[in-house]
């Protein structure tokens, strides 16, 4: 399975799928933009490798007698047409190929072939895994979370709150980083309904009361989606300046962020914040892409980035909801004076000393820990 | 015990709801909270205190209201929806905030999407502290001196009567006291007599070659209202009484109101609605009298000074005061180098220390803070050399100011100024 | 009588007399509190500063805007987008001319949807302001959410019909719109009435005093 992948990356694509993945950063120069295709690459590696995955895996397994294994799959062709060509032969013809050959799945029409059945995968892919297991993603990080929180509990300040603050977030970041919030939360509820809604809703509150709310949710996420790409480009405007990833983020890594009592020392943002940052940003990006061709799907006449569009939206989607828990936990009830920064613009310096000792240094001019030896000084990332 | 203090609280809340009439009404219900008045209060831009925005400010009086008077409140009371009646704990908490931290230059105003004239309300707000005794030490003294003396530092008739035949002796010129009869009556404020006697003398310089003829009442020659400051109207109408009977009683038909901001609005605007009825004589301030006699050709285009100059605009005169074009027309005829600060005019920055601050030791810091917008606006005219201000209470924080920031800057008044471009014209009469 | 026929007719009707008796009672009261007659020779005229401080404040001064200009921008989207989306609505005209006879041009549904994109836009900054900066924090009030959040659920539940395809929603906006209505007169959103007053007032003060602040 895994060998296959690079396989796909370079192959089945076409290029234009490759496009908005490869164009959506900015221009920057040298080091960072090679930070920049690195982590691009990785990403679009989690999303292909999450999309794909259950396709091939079916694909991979050779069923007996009748090629299509799946339920949903067509009828069978008239009897005794062809004599003694099986039906299995007689559709592989008609589609232009075995359905287990990845060409007959992405070309948009293979040689010969009389139908298309992409359509069909996609649906298959849509209907039997992503709205079956997609819900679950989110469910799991609520756990894990209520977990840590009765196990671990939340991180607190260890040497209280000192009382005197430091300006952390001017009032323009705070603002694009709630609009952002807002438009986000109101675009994941109305998201789920339309995803989830089929298994969630009516089998327990009837079909009538999930088509209203769907209509609802679907006229919602609709209208909010462009304040979404709005938001995006404010919060990467607000919020870029301190979010490129820097060498020290490796002790970060290897300390697995201090969740578990290592101290880690960190800039304006730690590893885990910056990598929070472009996850927004660039799956954001993603999922404003994908959302704007289902808005206005005539952009395309290849059904085949509709589809693909509908898989990777979700799949970011969900990607982003269940970091999103995570991250409204630590900046809430998990760690003690996260909040302050985005209500008040200001943290306490015992915070910033604790979680952000570098940059505390920085613009305080003091030591963070007067114990320890002087933390090295460099110029801000 | 507690009787009392529920007395007390009671004599401000009654005051309050006295004072809320349709104007401040208007204001508590058009007020959505926006809090952008905040960012043109000069106490709140140079300390980040959320608690000196000034609709906060107003909370115990908007309290008041909401509770007792607002139209359908009574609903509202019925569901338990009115706000918690206002107590001694919260008016101790307020007068700091009413007092230390306003000066009443209604800057807000400017902001304010709904127009709220919080400067006018505070004013109002006032009459309930200090009905109730909420009222900062330093006014309180400063109330005491005017009682015995009439002049909130204290200045008695002889040291007044010494500082004018001192100023006679310097420039040669009789200045009348008592005189029946003149056409104007000047009056002064406590800090020009003490501090800045030079405004005495070029009063007599100026209405000499404008042949204006005019006198000093020994009944009422302090011009500054403290009651005004502190909001006891009762108090600020005996100051008022006691100017107003002794122009009358001269028979003037001008009152010269001096370079002051606070003393202007108390006798121009707010005297005549104190004393329930117009005057006999028309009340004039300096800068009006000045720009009118320049106009009617009686005070000659003298000498300009040559260095760099601005003028910094005393709220209670220019912004709540109405004389906004006289001084720059004043200042374009006496200078020949005259640049206006950043937002000069309606918008500029007060000086700290208006509407009783600079009266109270207690928000001596606070003011320092508040100066440090002008200083900014000053620091931003590169090359400059004097700074024109025409209040005396204004010229006294911007001495302070700029003494506490060692900045080099010649502060002065604008009948000091236009009495020295005179200079070369006495020279050729002598 | 259906949910849809009771939040369209009766607890319409009954909103809609208790928005405008208890705007006109609010509106009369304030007026009726008066005003002191002020015997300070004018140097303007108090008439005439009331129309200008009321025009004057439309106009943001130029000194204030590098601190403010987030509210301006969002204030202005939101109110304007939101006059629009209830007066040019086809849905709102359709509904205004069933009840009066009267109707006019409606936007296109494209200029609805923008105008929705603009005014929640703005909305959704005012209330972010609102939790995020200390000032906000301070002056804000349980009303001013109260206010906000029912505004945005007035416009929430109008977009969610937008496919009008279930009676549901569109019952459901109308209940909103209802307890907005009913909610109005006692509340901050009482300064799209009262900001004239409050302009007027400051407007005549200082106009009387020949200066337009």
């Amino acid at each position: 399975m895994r060998q296959r992948l690079p396989f796909i990356f370079s192959e089945i694509l076409p290029p234009e799928a490759r496009f908005f993945a490869e164009k959506s950063p900015p221009p920057l120069a040298g080091a960072r933009t090679a930070r920049l295709f690195a982590l691009l690459a990785l990403l679009t590696a989690l999303i292909f490798t999450l999309a794909p995955a259950p396709l091939l895996a079916q694909s991979s397994v050779r069923p007996p007698g009748n090629a299509v294994t799946f339920p949903d799959a067509p009828e069978p062709g008239p009897a005794n047409t062809l004599g003694t060509r099986s039906d299995a032969e007689i559709w592989d013809m008609i589609r232009g190929g075995s359905p287990r050959d990845p060409g007959v799945i992405f070309a948009p029409t293979p040689e010969g072939a009389l139908m298309t059945t992409t359509g069909q995968q996609w649906r298959v892919l849509r209907e039997r895994y992503i709205r079956k297991y997609a819900g679950w993603a989110p469910l799991a990080v609520i756990v894990l979370i209520a977990l840590f929180h009765l196990i671990r509990g939340p991180m607190r300040l260890k040497e209280g709150r000192s009382g005197k603050t430091l300006p952390r977030f001017t009032l323009t970041a705070r603002v694009a980083h709630w609009f952002m919030a807002v438009v986000f939360i109101l675009l994941a509820i109305s998201g789920l309904v339309i995803l989830l809604g089929r298994v969630l809703i009516a089998p327990y509150l009837g079909r009538e009361v999930n088509s209203a709310l769907t209509s609802a949710a679907m006229q919602g996420h609709n209208l909010f989606g462009p304040l979404f790409i709005l938001a995006l480009f404010w919060l990467f405007v607000k919020f870029v300046a301190g979010n490129f990833f820097h060498p020290h983020d490796l002790k970060w890594i290897f300390r697995l962020g201090g969740l578990f009592g290592h101290h880690v020392s960190s800039r304006k943002f730690n590893f885990g914040e910056k990598t929070w940052f472009w996850l927004v940003v660039l799956v954001g990006a993603v999922i404003a892409a994908s959302g704007v061709l289902m808005l206005f799907p005539w952009l395309t006449d290849d059904l085949r980035f509709l589809q693909l569009a509908t898989v990777l939206h979700v799949l970011g989607a969900v990607l982003l909801i269940s970091i999103a828990i995570g991250h409204i936990y630590v900046g809430t009830i998990g760690m003690e004076g996260s909040l302050d920064s985005m209500l008040k613009g200001e943290v306490d310096e015992s915070w910033a000393r604790e979680h952000h000792d570098i940059w505390y240094e920085q613009i305080t001019g003091k030591k963070a820990h007067p114990e320890t030896p002087k933390m090295k000084q460099e110029g801000a990332p | 015990m507690s009787d009392k203090k529920e007395n007390r609280a009671q004599i401000a809340i009654e005051k309050f709801i006295e004072f809320t009439d349709g104007e401040v009404a208007s204001f508590f219900e058009a007020c959505v909270h926006c809090g952008e008045c905040a960012e043109a209060c000069h106490f709140h831009l140079n300390t980040g205190g959320a608690k000196y925005t000034p609709t906060w400010k107003l909370e115990p009086m908007r309290r008041s209201y909401e509770r007792h008077l607002a139209p359908l409140s009574g609903i509202k009371r019925a569901l338990g929806l009115v706000p918690p009646e206002v107590d001694e704990a919260m008016l101790t908490e307020w007068e700091p905030l009413v007092y230390d931290s306003c000066n009443m230059c209604a800057r807000c105003t400017l902001v304010c999407p709904m127009g709220l004239d919080i400067a006018g309300t505070i004013r109002k707000m006032r009459e309930g502290f200090s009905a109730a005794g909420f009222v900062p030490e330093g006014l309180e003294r400063a109330a005491d001196f005017v009682r015995k003396t009439t002049s909130p530092m204290g200045i008695t008739l002889k040291a007044l009567t010494a500082q004018v035949r001192r100023v006679e002796k310097e420039t040669g010129i009789e200045i009348h006291i008592d005189k029946r009869g003149a056409e104007y009556m000047a009056t002064f404020s406590s800090m020009e007599v003490m501090g800045y006697p030079e405004v005495i003398a070029a009063y007599a310089r100026l209405f000499k070659r404008a042949g204006v003829d005019w006198t000093i009442s020994s009944k009422a020659y302090e011009a500054t209202n403290v009651g005004v400051q502190i909001g006891s109207g009762p108090f600020a109408r005996e100051i008022v009484a006691r100017v107003v009977e002794a122009a009358e009683e001269l028979e003037v038909k001008y009152l010269i109101s001096p370079e002051c901001g606070h003393a202007y609005g108390a006798v121009r605007w707010a005297g005549p609605n104190m004393m329930g009825r117009q005057f006999k004589f028309e009340v004039v301030h300096i800068v009006e009298l000045l720009d009118r006699l320049r106009r009617e050709g009686r005070i000659p285009v003298g000498r300009r000074d040559g260095r760099r100059m601005t003028l910094h605009d005393p709220c209670q005169i220019i912004r709540r005061g109405g004389l906004l074009r006289e001084p720059r027309r004043l200042m374009a005829d006496s200078c020949a180098d005259f640049v206006e600060m950043k937002g000069a005019g309606v918008t500029n920055f007060c000086c700290g220390g208006g509407g009783g601050v600079s009266a109270n030791p207690r928000a001596h810091d606070l003011q320092d803070a508040a100066f440090d917008s002008k200083q900014a606006q000053l620091d931003a005219i590169e090359g400059l050399e004097a700074v024109v201000v025409p209040c005396a209470n204004c010229r006294s924080v911007f001495e302070d100011g700029l003494e506490a920031r060692e900045m080099e800057l010649e502060v002065l008044g604008l009948s000091e100024l236009l009495a020295d471009t005179l200079a070369d014209l006495e020279a050729e009469d002598a | 009588m259906s949910f849809l026929a009771f939040v369209e007719g009766p607890l319409f009707y009954i909103a809609a007399a208790v928005f405008l008796l208890g705007a006109a009672w609010k509106i009369l009261g304030l007026i009726r509190l008066g005003r002191r007659p002020d015997l300070a020779p004018p140097r303007g005229s108090a008439a005439w500063g009331f129309v200008r401080g009321n025009l004057r404040h439309f106009v943001p001064r130029g000194i204030f805007t590098r601190r403010t200009w987030l509210h301006i921008v969002a204030g202005y989207s939101f109110h304007i987008a939101l006059a629009v989306l209830v007066f040019f609505g086809a849905f709102h005209i359709a509904f205004i001319e069933r009840l009066t006879g009267l109707s006019w041009q409606a936007l296109p549904r494209w200029g609805f949807i923008v105008a929705a994109e603009i005014a929640f836009a703005g909305l959704i900054v005012l209330w972010v302001r609102r939790i995020s900066d200390p000032v906000m924090r301070q002056i804000t009030r349980a009303e001013d959410h109260a206010s906000t959040i029912l505004t945005f659920l007035v416009m929430l539940t109008g977009c969610l019909a937008l496919q009008e395809s279930h009676a549901s929603l569109r019952a459901i906006h109308m209940l909103f719109v209802d307890i907005w209505l009913l909610y109005f007169p006692f509340s901050r959103l009482m300064h799209a009435f009262t900001f004239v007053l409050s302009r007027g007032h400051s407007g005549a003060t200082y106009g009387r005093k020949g200066i337009n602040l």
